[in-house]
């Protein structure tokens, strides 16, 4: 290597013969080196593999982790784990793969049982590894092939964790399910780390949290003889159990909720009014998480995905529902805040107003005569709704719609929810490339027409007016735990924004909701409870528009089910400081007041009697002043 | 461009000898590792592969046929139409085991990373020998030809293939080496490179930093690389002294390996071939890479010498890295057999290489006067 630091002679390219050699020398050591380890392996430890190669194999085995539990917020279990016996194949061992599904076959037709597997397992690559043939399995099954192991080359038990949904039907859309990732999951870059055939959350807290609950699996290599039996483990990596989550639910109430809702569709909501924490929360019709614990049936996945009530669909959080009355608190709210009324001036009633050519009826067709907001809340006069909603324009009502959070979801850690619709003028001019109508505005007044709405969001607006005036972000998991019960992740309550009211204003309607349950004329009567504490509105969303139709207190008995009103009802209690907000959705269930609340009442009952608040002073719930 | 007579004269039978013996020898044994391989098309593997080797063979003849200094004086253009090419698999890539390396032209599929290493070498070949020859490397004047590679290396990186890009790495500093660089450069490269990695550690993402530590200790993963590694041994201790007889291996007919047509296939002829197989292969391979550095040692000119040394060790290190790994010495990373692993890129460019090869041996004659 002449002249190596040389900086203004070139080199010749002669100068680089010797660096050729040494290169040369390098590589004749490399291959030196590697013809040494060959020799070792062949040569010197070639008799040594070449029996391994022969008698034994090298199995890997999947460890699975368990999936981490869900807990309400008592720590009652909503999911836990159970054991699952799977029988499954071994290719590389099975020596004919057909041959042995048929002696199992033969096995089991002389005991008279039933082959429930695949006829020809799926061809997979990696032959080393396990192919289910039968999930499920019975004990029967189980034991007659434990016992015919020597027979049965390759087939091999598996013991598989299954989900255990407490609580089945009455928290299924809470909880969600789980299966098997499907390959749009498996394409998509979410699921980046997870493995085809690896289970994972479909729905509900399952979806959401699947992350923290799945683990992590380990793995074993181990090495088999030729009977199969595990002569040497040769590596191990134990799995990595998955986190519990700690919801904010209450399991006994939860139960009391679903037992109550007696209608065959709609939802519940219960709201810890003061950190928007979720008790409750049901949806109607539902279905058994357990089902689809190892693969769903045809015939029930038929049944459920072809269901016209849509039985996977949580109501709670993705049912859409005009909120007809209940949304008269936000038109009052407006016309407080904006100066429009300070609330003592009366408007009259004469059963409809009159718009162009059009009447816009009252729904007491008598009409109420001259009231105050007061009475007009208590009431559920439309007339006086409308009147004020006229006033204020589509533009204000939506601007007050969107402060009390109604029009974009809320943000709960539930898949699938949605944002609801509040109208606007611009909305309208976009959709439809048509101005607004007055006439339009008067049916949003009285939350009817484009405005829709999800239970979860008009439990967070009633929260609100009860707790003060702060709008919380709808909270149903508390914390994360490892599965030592070390706390890893705490979800604190998060304020999302603050009624646009003044005290004076909020006492007011609050005053007014407490009116509608307990005065004589309240629409809300149905919660009148001895102990006088509780505060709600009644409504009753017409289905399909009739603005100028019949009368909507009338029973709707003979109306085809499909064409009758959704019942809405929304409470708190107790007056003074609320600690739950209940909201009741039933679907074509009729009039709120008479469908919606005694639903209400039954889980405001049970959540009284059974939930005492922790803190003494606040058990003697008081009662505001004027009572009729 | 005349060609002269003493280049035909001088043709260098010695290469295409050589090469085309291992070609036989891979398309063998290729044969009897796709036999196993369950799938209907197993056929197609070996019958396409000799179409390849087909189109390696014009591919080899182009590149001796060209006077090589003409090559080099291109350099820089086919380096940068072949990065080009890389970067466009980022918009036209088809993506398979989870990674974007393949190019579609008209029914073919084409690995750019493939052809990158050969281009590398002509671009650093034409670098040098117009700045540098004849001055060892500074640091600073390693910038030039250190951009010259992380350019295609980050792109590679970013598919990803984390082991072609540290074989364009690993040929980046083979050549600095030959090249000459100063002892206090040296030093510092090292120390640089040493102070970087825990800048990259936490620039990675965890799924990344996972896949690495796989790289290094594949025992931790039980499931996927640390399994292969395991009957990859087995596969070949078993084959003992004599081997297990063509077509009669029972590891690598158990089909344990998906990827036993490409980066695996030696096990396999290992496992069938024995001791004295391997030993047969790894004289060809020896052989030819020696007569290679000959060549090197023999040109007249410095991009001659650099260009030669170079394309040697893209066989090098292809086989070093390949047996290495299956032997269980070298981490899974994913390297194939030269001239022997199933794959048309890989192969056509190793043609190209030995046709460069052949190109300098041919004319040094020519340059002498």
């Amino acid at each position: 290597m002449a002249n190596r630091h040389g900086k203004l002679n070139r080199q010749e390219p002669s100068d680089f013969r010797g660096r050729f050699v040494v290169a040369g020398c390098i590589v004749f050591f490399a291959f030196f080196l590697l013809l040494g380890r060959v020799w070792y392996l062949q040569v010197l430890k070639g008799g040594e593999l070449r029996e391994r190669s022969e008698n034994n194999r090298i199995r890997v085995q999947e460890i699975k982790p368990l999936r981490g539990l869900i807990l309400d917020s008592q720590r009652n279990i909503l999911v836990d784990n159970n054991a699952s016996f799977d029988i499954a194949l071994i290719p590389d061992e099975a020596g004919s793969v057909d041959g042995v599904i048929a002696s199992l076959r033969n096995l089991y037709e002389e005991r008279n049982i039933a082959y429930t597997g695949v006829p020809d397992p799926p061809m997979v690559r990696k032959r080393f590894l396990p192919v289910t043939l039968e999930r499920d399995v019975t004990w029967d099954k189980l034991a007659l092939v434990e016992m015919n192991s020597t027979m049965l080359p390759g087939i091999i038990i598996d013991v598989v964790p299954v989900r255990n949904y407490t609580m089945g039907p009455a928290l299924a859309h809470v909880l969600g399910y789980v299966g098997e990732i499907s390959l749009n999951e498996l394409l998509s870059p979410t699921y980046r780390e997870y493995r085809s055939g690896s289970l994972v959350g479909k729905a509900g807290i399952e979806k959401v949290m699947d992350r923290r609950l799945r683990g992590k699996s380990g793995g074993a290599q181990v090495e088999v003889n030729v009977a199969g039996q595990v002569i040497d483990v040769l590596a191990r990596i134990d799995p990595k159990p998955g986190c519990n989550v700690v919801t904010t639910l209450d399991r006994d109430l939860q139960q009391v909720c679903w037992d109550s809702f007696d209608k065959p569709a709609g939802a519940v909501v219960v709201m810890d009014p003061s950190d928007g924490s979720i008790l409750a929360m049901v949806s109607k019709p539902s279905f058994d998480s357990n089902l689809f614990n190892r693969g769903i049936n045809a015939m029930d996945w038929e049944k459920f995905s072809t269901d016209s009530m849509a039985p996977f669909k949580n109501r709670a959080v993705s049912g859409l529902y005009p909120p007809a009355s209940l949304f008269k608190l936000i038109i009052a709210a407006a016309s407080l805040d904006r100066g429009l009324i300070t609330g003592d001036e009366t408007i009259f009633c004469r059963g409809a107003i009159t718009l162009g050519d059009r009447d816009f009826r009252c729904w007491k067709r008598e009409g109420h005569g001259a009231l105050d907001l007061h009475q007009a809340i208590v009431q559920s006069c439309d007339v006086f709704f409308y009147t004020l909603g006229l006033q204020l324009g589509i533009d204000d009502i939506a601007e007050y719609a969107v402060q009390f959070g109604l029009g974009v979801p809320t943000g709960i850690d539930m898949p699938g929810e949605r944002g609801g619709l509040v109208p606007t003028s611009a909305w309208k001019r976009e959709r439809f490339g048509e101005p607004w109508q007055r006439g339009e505005t008067v049916s949003v007044s009285i939350g009817q027409g484009f405005l829709n709405a999800t239970p979860l969001q008009l439990a967070r607006a009633f929260s609100a007016i009860a707790n003060g005036g702060t709008l919380y972000k709808p909270r149903i998991i508390r914390q994360i735990e490892s599965s030592s019960g070390e706390v890893l992740e705490v979800f604190p309550a998060r304020t999302q924004g603050h009624l646009p009211l003044s005290q004076g204003h909020l006492d007011r309607l609050k005053k007014a909701l407490y009116g509608a349950v307990n005065e004589p004329r309240g629409t809300g009567r149905a919660l009148r409870r001895e102990e006088r504490d509780v505060f709600g509105k009644t409504g009753t969303a017409q289905v399909i528009s009739m603005p100028d139709d019949d009368d909507e207190e009338s029973e709707k008995t003979e109306t085809p089910f499909r064409f009758r009103d959704h019942a809405l009802f929304v409470c708190s209690v107790p007056y003074d400081d609320p600690r739950i907000t209940v909201m009741v959705v039933a679907e074509h269930g009729g009039h709120g007041g008479s469908a919606a609340a005694p639903i209400a009442r039954k889980i405001v009952d049970w959540y009284m009697e059974h939930r005492p608040p922790v803190d003494v002073s606040a058990v003697d719930g008081g009662t505001p002043g004027g009572e009729s | 461009m005349k060609i002269d007579r003493r280049v035909l004269i001088n043709f260098d039978w010695v290469i295409p000898l050589l090469i085309l013996s291992l070609c036989a020898v891979g398309l063998v044994n290729l044969y009897s590792a796709c036999s196993s391989v369950s799938n209907g098309n197993t056929t197609a593997f070996y019958l396409k592969q000799l179409y390849w080797i087909g189109l390696g063979l014009v591919a080899m003849i182009l590149c001796f046929a060209v006077d090589y200094r003409l090559i080099v004086r291109y350099g820089y253009v086919l380096y940068g139409i072949s990065v080009a090419l890389l970067a466009l698999l980022f918009v036209y890539g088809e993506i398979t085991h989870g990674s974007q390396r393949w190019l579609v032209l008209g029914g073919f599929s084409f690995q750019p990373s493939e052809l990158v290493k050969l281009t590398m070498i002509l671009a650093l070949t034409k670098y040098i020998d117009e700045r540098n020859v004849g001055t060892a490397f500074s640091l600073p004047a390693l910038l030039g030809p250190f951009l010259i590679v992380m350019l295609p290396a980050l792109l590679i990186l970013k598919q990803p293939d984390l082991g072609t890009a540290l074989f364009l790495v690993l040929l980046f500093v083979s050549i600095i080496l030959f090249a000459g660089i100063r002892m206090r450069a040296f030093v510092e490269m090292c120390v640089a490179g040493i102070a970087l990695l825990p800048v990259l550690w936490f620039a990675m993402k965890d799924y990344q930093k996972e896949r690495l530590i796989m790289l290094i200790n594949p025992e931790r993963d039980p499931l996927g690389a640390g399994y292969h590694i395991i009957q990859s041994i087995i596969a070949v201790g078993s084959g003992g002294l004599l081997g297990k007889g063509y077509l009669k291996g029972t590891q690598s007919q158990l089909k344990f390996l998906p990827e036993q047509q490409t980066d695996f296939v030696f096990s396999v002829f290992a496992e069938e071939w024995g001791f004295v197989g391997v030993v047969f292969v790894l004289l060809l391979f020896l052989s030819l890479i020696l007569w290679s550095l000959n060549i090197g040692r023999r040109a007249r000119d410095f991009s001659g010498v650099l260009l030669a040394f170079g394309a040697t060790m893209i066989f090098f290190w292809g086989v070093f890295i390949n047996i290495g790994m299956i032997l269980g010495v070298l981490p899974v990373v994913g390297i194939p057999l030269p001239l022997m692993s199933y794959g048309g890129s890989c192969l056509v460019v190793l043609m190209m290489a030995a046709g460069l090869l052949m190109n300098i041996s041919m004319r040094r004659f020519v340059l002498k006067s």
